[in-house]
Formats: structure tokens, sequence, C-alpha cells
């Protein structure tokens, strides 16, 4: 038998037991009895000695060719034989994608905290400055510079709670703005939300504590008109592009004119409900045209400087954007009311 | 406040329906809370004349009457009324009727006999004896007026008539009576109004000096006293019209003279007095401040201690009445009163305010001198008292007044640019409809050269200002017309402000970390500090306290966010939320460190709890680590001291420069029993402040090293005493910067590690920073790492 009849013999055979293969280990021993040290071809190589010396660069060159040819068919083959291994470990690996496992859990901000965020992102993209001042105040800034003179009956209707004679806990976050008129010089843009007391007892409405957000702007020619293009903003764009204000005369020491004002029921969007009590509308905040004798008082020019304030309570806009029919339960903190606000 | 349309219609003509009506004047700034329509509840009820009257054969008490109700028939009704009789008039409950709770009357069959309605009493009318004089439940309502049969009973008892409730503005008081929401109301309407014209007849002899004196001693309290005299007084009960009109605004008819005083009060807003003359000794008022130690016995029987503050009025000897609040018991109008002296004053706002307060008396007078009465419209409102005398007939006036007035309040004048209230309410009204509109509201009004030249009417005492001229002007040039503009000059640049932008930055973190935000009051209570139990030179043992706070719970200003958070947790776990993360965000207040303006110091601070599921010390220790990493904080932790926590379980982060950042642990169970939560809860207060302060500010990036990194990992048996941490630091400095990061990966105790050891595998990053390490470093530096953990009696695994 020659070297050559046996190459194809070699080959042949190598061909039938990679058909026969299944796993890598399979190829390793295949690829080992033919191309390893002791395998087949390395045998006929070993072999070349006997060859007359003239044919051994020609015998040589056959054997590596077929050399090649049978390492790419082994290298083919395991390609092969991988994939298929990775197809079937990827079949084993599948899970049940709808085993029900821990989800981690993201909390969530307070709801009034969410329609603070909301409403300072308002008022800073209108280019008013967060200002923030104490909780417990001097009775100087939290009434007598408002226009709240000692004994003055309004300061009854605000169910003040007394530290000492001239220290009150703050019933409104007006005084920062008092603080902000005698610190800084106009244009002033401020709001400062805060939270406020008020010596009401607690039930579904009231509480001794509670949030305010108040604004302020001081400026040369700052008119009524001003006030109901910044409120109506604010009403726009917490609470939709078809709400609108309604300013109605009232009262404040403070402001002189004054206004309450009621946004479109945004329940009903103004046809009239039980939110509303059928009027379309629902009163949210009061304002004004701050008092000349506030100005002065606050070291403001009155002949020179106008400016308007409002002041919102936030618990009532959170309590009426949710549905939240008791505000005992914002100072509750269980969590089956608080996982509701995400 | 109430007020009868029907009573407003004598002044105003109101054409619009109350709705209409309504909605104008809220418009224009008198509120409405409410109308009630009196006669809703009592329909189809006539007068009714009983034709006979006969005993019921079945019945010992009932009678079978036949009564004229005007139809072409006679109603047979059956009656069980005793004083009914043949020829009375009475009211009928036709069938259809309603009376007062929802009762609606049917035919009947009363023990055989048919009835086609119901004669009835007072009271199932719902009208009180002092509105129509009757015997009550005990028997039918009879009139004494010959009224034609057939007349609805409800244009009799004045219940045709609807009551407005109207939210007058605090700095309105002169809107607190017919006549001030009479002229709203033809001003809102623009009609026109007509209050009465008053003329007095005096009886013709003597004079008031010669019955009575008046003395005023304390004229800064009482700025005005008037009086009148009535002689020949003749009491008796007050014409229908007049009970109707008290009804109405929720009063009681008493006598024709009490009942005038009333009247007056509600038509013009000044609180009036009758005194009985005769029992007022001397027939001398002496209006002065009390003295220490006197008592005053009010109409009301109750007797009162005085301190020398009050402003009494007083006879010649006692006081009889505290001035503007309620009058004395002795000098009481009675059946048997001859003489009488109306007074009408005007008293101190706040002295009458303080007085009512310290006294705890509230009363229609003190409310609105509280309120303010201006002296300007006492006379006339006295002479409008007399005028009623001549009226109802009620006595004789005797000429002359006694008007103690030493200085009269002067309108307010103002000159007013036009331009001024265009520019401050964005509306352009013409000066013209300005004078046109403050005209209406009793102004006197020049207009020169675009300036209104103004004078308040005298009842007008809010009006100070120009501010105050273009809310007149604005109110009734519609608010409604106000444009919405943007605002205009200089832009400015908003922002958060610092504090407000940290809660922002914490709240994202801990909701990321699945923890939700509660809010508690600012308040705490002695007894909830002592259950803390602090220790006794702890500062959070005295709190802040409030003079007047709502109840012992809420009397102190919180010196610690955990107490609340404590009872938070508490309302969870007893709502059956088994596990959950909370915190709180606010501040508290240091009972004793005082700001420059000696205000408390608030500090901002941060709460968490967290228990149940997978909680422990650790899981609440990562979240705090996990914010101070985030911040760039650099803390170290030590033993904790708090006794409201476990003592082996308690930690606190201390920074760099010595400031205590947090104190965190696990609470100790006798707090969990105080608090009624369960022991397995794990809480941490955080100063915001000193964590933000110790944040380090995102200056220059680090570089990053391409260099590889070798991992080595060892692992060590040692007392089970020995604290990592301080290992893990020993073994980061003894490498140097080669070794990057140190990360325990193993903690293990057991039987294969001996009794009161562990095992701790560690995994250190090494890293060059500009060339790769090379073996004999990385060996040099783990050796130094092993050697450092010998230092704490750590012995090498193999």
């Amino acid at each position: 038998m020659g070297i050559r009849e046996d190459l194809v013999r070699i080959g042949e055979e190598m061909r039938a037991q990679l058909n026969e293969a299944t796993t890598s280990q399979q190829l390793d021993q295949i690829r080992v009895s033919v191309l390893g040290k002791k395998g087949a071809l390395t045998a006929l190589l070993r072999g070349m000695g006997q060859i007359p010396a003239e044919e051994r660069p020609a015998m040589g060159q056959i054997i590596n060719e077929k050399r090649e040819e049978l390492t790419a068919l082994l290298d083919e083959k395991q390609q092969e034989l991988k994939q298929k291994e990775k197809e079937i470990r990827l079949q084993k690996e599948a899970l049940d994608i709808t085993e029900p496992r821990d989800v981690p859990e993201i909390g969530a901000v307070h709801p009034n905290q969410l329609v603070l965020r909301e409403v300072l992102d308002c008022f800073t993209g209108l280019g008013f400055d967060v200002v923030e001042g104490p909780e417990i105040e001097l009775d100087h800034y939290n009434f007598e510079l408002l226009n709240l003179p000692k004994n003055h009956p309004a300061r009854d209707a605000q169910d003040t709670f007394y530290v000492d004679d001239n220290m009150v806990l703050r019933t409104h976050t007006s005084p920062v703005q008092a603080r902000t008129m005698l610190s800084r010089k106009p244009p002033i843009r401020i709001v400062c939300p805060g939270r406020v007391f008020r010596a009401d007892e607690i039930d579904a409405t009231h509480s001794p504590v509670f949030h305010q957000i108040e604004g302020l702007v001081i400026d040369e020619n700052v008119t009524m008109g001003d006030l109901k293009g910044t409120l109506d903003a604010f009403a726009k764009k917490l609470y939709g592009a078809d709400i609108t204000t309604r300013f109605r005369p009232s009262f404040f020491p403070f402001t002189e004119p004054s206004a309450e004002v009621d946004l479109t029921c945004f329940n009903c969007r103004g046809k009239g409900c039980r939110m509303c009590k059928g009027t379309g509308y629902i009163e949210v905040l009061g304002c004004g045209m701050v008092n000349p004798k506030v100005l002065e008082m606050c070291g403001i020019d009155s002949t020179k400087y106008s400016g308007f304030a409002f002041g919102i309570g936030l618990e009532r806009i959170t309590m009426l954007r949710y549905g939240i029919q008791d505000m005992r339960l914002m100072y509750e903190g269980d969590l089956r009311f608080l996982r509701q606000f995400r | 406040m109430k007020v009868s349309l029907n009573w407003l219609k004598k002044y105003v003509p109101v054409e619009l329906d109350n709705a209409a009506y309504e909605s104008r004047m809220i418009m224009t700034g008198t509120g409405v809370e409410g109308m009630e329509d009196l006669g809703a509840e009592l329909q189809n009820v006539v007068v009714g004349k009983v034709l006979t009257c006969e005993d019921h054969p079945n019945s010992d008490h009932l009678h079978i009457c036949t009564v004229d109700v005007g139809e072409q028939e006679p109603l047979q009704i059956v009656c069980g009324a005793p004083n009914v009789k043949a020829g009375l008039l009475v009211p009928v409950a036709k069938v259809g009727a309603v009376l007062p709770g929802d009762f609606h009357i049917k035919k009947g069959k009363l023990r055989g006999v048919e009835s086609f309605g119901m004669l009835c009493s007072s009271t199932e009318m719902g009208v009180p004896v002092e509105l129509y004089p009757s015997v009550g439940d005990a028997g039918l309502l009879i009139f004494n007026e010959d009224y034609p049969v057939g007349t609805d009973v409800r244009e009799i008892f004045g219940f045709n008539d609807t009551v407005v409730d109207f939210e007058i503005l605090a700095n309105r008081p002169d809107c607190l009576c017919v006549w001030g929401v009479a002229r709203e109301t033809a001003a809102a309407l623009n009609a026109p109004l007509s209050l009465p014209e008053i003329t007095v007849k005096e009886c013709g002899e003597g004079s008031i000096h010669d019955y009575a004196t008046v003395t005023v001693e304390n004229q800064e309290l009482c700025t005005r006293y008037a009086a009148r005299v009535v002689k020949n007084v003749r009491i008796a009960p007050s014409p229908m019209w007049l009970r109707q009109y008290l009804h109405a605004a929720g009063m009681r008819s008493i006598n024709n003279i009490v009942d005038i005083t009333n009247f007056i009060m509600l038509e013009t807003g000044h609180p009036m007095h009758a005194f009985d003359l005769s029992k007022v000794k001397g027939r001398k008022i002496v209006v002065r401040n009390s003295r220490e130690n006197e008592t005053l016995t009010t109409l009301d029987g109750k007797e009162y201690a005085l301190t020398g503050q009050e402003l009494m009025i007083c006879d010649e000897q006692n006081p009889t009445g505290l001035a503007g609040i309620m009058g004395g018991e002795e000098s009481e109008i009675t059946e048997e009163t001859k003489e009488i002296l109306f007074e009408c004053a005007a008293f101190d706002r706040t002295s009458t305010r303080l007085t009512a307060r310290r006294l705890g008396i509230r009363t229609e007078s003190s409310g609105r001198f509280e309120r303010g009465v201006s002296p300007a419209t006492v006379m006339e409102a006295l002479e409008r008292a007399c005028q009623m005398v001549n009226e109802l007939d009620a006595g004789d006036v005797v000429p002359g007044v006694i008007d103690i007035y030493p200085n009269p309040v002067k309108p307010a004048k103002l000159s007013v640019p036009v331009d001024y209230i265009n520019r401050r309410t964005g509306v352009t009204v013409p000066g013209e409809e300005m004078k046109r509109i403050l005209e209406k509201l009793c102004f006197e009004v020049e207009l020169k050269d675009n300036v209104l030249h103004v004078t308040a009417p005298a009842f007008r005492q809010d009006i100070e200002q120009m501010a105050d001229i273009s809310e007149e002007v604005l109110r009734y040039a519609g608010y409604e017309h106000i444009p919405s503009t943007g605002l205009k000059g200089e832009t400015t640049q908003g922002g958060l402000n610092e504090k407000t932008s940290r809660h922002f930055k914490l709240q994202d973190m801990l909701s990321g970390m699945g923890a939700y935000e509660c809010m508690n009051y600012s308040f705490i209570s002695r007894k909830v500090i002592n259950q803390m139990g602090f220790d006794a030179a702890d500062a959070r043992n005295n709190p802040v306290c409030i003079r007047n706070p709502l109840g012992e719970d809420t009397a102190c200003m919180r010196t610690t966010l955990l107490c609340g958070v404590f009872k938070t947790v508490s309302t969870n776990q007893r709502g059956g939320n088994e596990e959950g993360r909370i915190y709180e965000l606010g501040s508290i207040y240091d009972g004793f460190a005082r700001t420059e303006e000696n205000l408390p110091v608030e500090h901002d601070t941060l709460a968490i709890a967290v228990w149940g599921g997978k909680e422990d010390f650790y899981s609440l220790r990562g979240m705090v680590e996990a914010i101070m990493k985030q911040l760039g904080v650099k803390a170290r932790i030590e033993k904790g001291v708090e006794n409201y926590m476990h003592p082996g379980r308690r930690a606190q982060f201390v920074a760099e420069n010595g400031t205590v950042i947090c104190q965190l642990g696990q609470v100790h169970p006798d707090t969990a029993e105080k608090f009624d939560m369960n022991d397995k809860t794990y809480v941490c207060e955080l100063s915001v402040e000193a964590l933000f302060e110790c944040a380090e500010k995102l200056g220059h990036v680090s570089p990053i090293y391409r260099t590889p990194a070798v991992s080595r990992d060892l692992a060590f048996v040692m007392d089970d005493s020995v604290q990592l941490g301080p290992v893990m630091d020993e073994m980061m400095k003894a490498c140097g910067d080669k070794l990057e990061e140190i990360r325990l990966f193993d903690v293990f105790r057991g039987v294969q590690v001996g009794e009161g050891k562990k095992s701790a595998a560690f995994n250190l990053m090494l890293r060059g920073k500009d060339q790769t390490l090379t073996e004999e470093e990385i060996n040099a530096a783990v050796k130094k790492a092993i050697k450092a953990a010998e230092k704490f009696g750590a012995i090498l695994r193999s």
C-alpha cells in the first residue's frame, strides 16, 4: 500500500467518525487519533524516512496538504458542535418569565411635596427665587410689618400660637416677604414655601400645622393685571390650558385691593359638579396689591414701586388635586396612603 | 350677618332673582354664605273661620268642625284641640299642606269621621310665641286680628321672606346692618337708595337735663356718648312687622322698647341700650373704668369681678353695665318701666375686645364694637330710635339730647390721580366713571385735572389712603375686567434656595432606596420627651413651649423628629404594614440656642425608620452610607450614645472635623414598648446641615488608571469580638496607594473555626497608578495587608 492510499483511507475514516461525533470530547478524540503525536497522519510523516530522498519533498507536501484539509474539517465540525451545544444550553436556561420575584421598591415623596415641586417649578421658571425663613417668628415680622398692629382684631382670626409676647409660631409665610423686602432691592420676585401654624382643632379640613406658598413681586409699575397674568400662568401650568382664574373682591390687611381667586373646577372643567358645589369654580388662593403701608414699613418707596402678593394653601391644592377627603391622612404617614403617590 | 330681604327692599329695590343678586353681590365684595326661604317649610296653610264645632260622637276630646277657608264649601275637619270653638279665626292646613319637619297633610278619617285638613298650633307651624302670641302646644293658635279667610299664613308671620346670610369683610363693619347692605346693593345694582328721613317729635315740655346727667370720664375709650330720654313709656308687644323682622334676623321679640334697640342695631349697625331711668341711682350715668374689687351682675344674672381695666357704665354709685358688652340687671326694662334713657355710643374696639375676652362674654353688641362702630353716625341711630318710639307710640320723647363728642371724627379727604388708580388696577376706567362709582358709594367727589378730590362718607372708617380708593373703583368697575398681563421690567434669575434643593436631593435619594416621606406636626409633649429617656442634661429635654397650646400633646416644639416618626411607625405596624421604610424631613427647634434675633435655632433634620422584612441594623446603615457616599461625605462610624437605642446596636457617624452627622441603631425594647412599636425597628436621626457642610462639592474628577487591576482574596480567623471596620482600615493604610479597594465578602462563624471565633474573607483590589504592578510588588502589598490584620490577632487561613 502506498502513502497516497493511506492518506485517502485516513481521510475517509475520519470523515466517517466526524459524522458520528456529537460532542466536543469525541471531536478531541478524533483529533488526537489522526493529528495527535500518536495519530495516524503523524505516523505517516514519521514513516517518511523509508521513502527515497527524491520523493520526500513531494510526499511531504501531499501529507501536509492532507493535514490542512483534515484540520479544516475538524475546525468546521467543532464550530458546528459548539453552536449546537450553545443552543442546547440556552434552551435549558430558559426561565419562567412569569414567576413572581421580589421587586425593588422605589419610594415616594409626600403628596404635598409632589405638588410643591410643580408649583416651584412653575414660579422659578417665571424668574421667582425661592426664599425661606424661620418657623418660630418675631411678632414684628409676622404681624406688625404686615399692617397687623398689636390688638388688631384680624390677629384673633389668625388664631395665633404664642411663645411669648414677641414670639409666635408664624401664621403665614408672609414674614419671609417682609424680611426679603427689608434685605433686597427691587425688582423682587420671590416665592416663600413653608410650614405655618394656626390654633385650629384637628378635623378633616383643619390642621394646626399646614403649609403655604406665598409669592411677592415688587417692581415699578406692577399692576393687578400682572398679578392675574402670573396666576393664570400658574393655573394653566398646574391644571391645564383650559383653566382660568376668577378674581373676587376680598380683604387682607397686607394688600389693597385684595382678591380671592377661584380657578375653573379641575374636576368638571367648569361644568359644575359636587366638588365645586355646582359653581364651576373652586376657591384656591388669596392675593392683592401690596398695601403701600406695608411697603413703607418694609423700607420700600411706595411712590416709586408697587407690587403684588399671593398665598396658596399647599394642603388645599394637594387635597383638591388628588381628591383627598381628609387632611389627617397627610399627617398620619400610613404607607397604604403614601404608596399611592408615585 | 342675616338680613331679611323684605326689610332690605324697603330701602332699595332688588329686581334680580336670588341667584343673580347673590352673584352680583359676591362680585362686588359682599359675600353671600346662604339664602333661606322662610316659608319653604310651611305651605298651603291659610286663615280659616270655624263655623260650627260639635263634639265627636265616638270620642271624649275630639271635635267635628266646619271651617270656612274662603272656598265655595266649608271644610269638615276633626280637631282635638281643647280651645277650638265656633267663631274663631285659626290656621288651617288644607289637604296637600306641608308643615315643618316635612309633614304632609292628607285626607283622613278619625274614629269614623272624615277630616279634610288640620287646624294648627303655633308649634306645628314653627312659629315661636314671641313672633305670635299663643298657648303653644296646649292648643290652636288663634288669630286676634281680623284677617280675611283664605289668607296664606306666611304673609301674617312674615314667612314670605328670604333671609340672606351676608359674609361681611373685616374692613367693612359699616356693612353689618341693613342700611350698609342696602348701600352696597344700590351701588351693585345701580338702583336708587331711599333710606328713611329721620324726624323726631318731642313732647313739648321740659328738657333731658331735668331727667338725667351723663359724664364721660374716659374719653379715650368712649369717643362719643349720646342719650335721649323717653317718659310715659308704654311697654307693650311690638307690632307684627317689627316682630317679623327680628325673627328673620334670628332675634327674639321682647317688648316695644327692647325691640326698638335691637331693630336700630340691625338697621344702622349701632348697638343701643335702654335704661330704666328710675333705677339709675342719682339719675346719673358715668362712663368710667372699673375700680379694682368692684363687681357687676349682668342682665343674664352672672356676677363678674372687675380689675380696673374694664370700661363701665355706672350710676352715681355702682357699675350698672359693661360698656358696649352687656347691660346690668338693676336698670333692666320691665313691664313697670315708665322712664327710659336710650344710650347710643361709640366704644373703643380694642378695649371692648380685651374686656369681652377677659370676662369670656361675647354678645352681638361687643362683636360690633370690636369690629368698629363709627362715632360719626351715633346721633343718626339715636334719632332713628326716637322716631320709632313716635311711630310705635311707645312713650313721649323728652326734648333735647345729650351728646358728648369732644373730638369729632373728620371724614377722610384724599386727592387721587385717575392715573394712579388705573396703574394700580390695570383696568382703564375714565375719571368720570370713577366719580360716578364713588358717588354711588356716598363719597363726595370733585374731578379736576384728572385728579379725584374725594371725601369719604362718615361711616367709612376704612378709607385711609389712595390704595383704598383704587379698591372701591375696581370693585364696581369689575374685578372681571382685570386683564391678564405678563411681568414686565428687568428679568430675574429664579431658582431654588439651598435648603429646598437639599431637601429635593435627599428626597430623590431616599425614594430611590424605597423610602416614603411622611410628615408629623411640629409639636411634642413633655410626656413623650420623657419617654425618649434622654440624659438629664440633654438639651432636648427643654423644648420651646407654646403659651396657648391646643392641648398637652401639642404644647411644645419638637426637639427631635423621632417622637413623630415613632408614632408613624406604630401607626403602620398596627395598621398591618409589616415592613417599610419611612422618613421625615423637617425642622427641630433648639430649646437653648438662639439666633442673633433671639429666635430659637431651627435645625434642618432628617429621620429614617425601617422595620420588618429583611431590614436590620446594616440595611439602615447602608441607606445612610449611600447618602453620604453620594454627597461625598467622609465620616467614621463610632459606637452610639442614644439611650433610646439598643446598647449593642447603636452607632453614630462622625465627620472628619468631629461633627456628629447622625445617630442610628435599633430601638431599645423599652422605647419600642413605650411607643407601641415592634423592637425590630431601626431608626436614625441626621443633621441635614452637618451632612451638607461635610459634603464634598464636585470639583475636578480623578483620572481613571488604565493599568490592569489585580484581585487577591485573603481569609482570616480571629476573635468574634474584633471589629472588622478597623481591621480593614488598617489593611488599607498599610498597603498605601497600591490597594485601591478592600471588600469584605464573607463572614463565617461555626465549629470549623472554633468557639468565639469568626472567619472573615476579604477581596483586595490592587493597581499600580503609572505602571502595571509586578509580582513582587503585589506580594509585598499583600504581605503588608496580612501583617496589618495580624495586629488584631487575626490568623491567615491557608
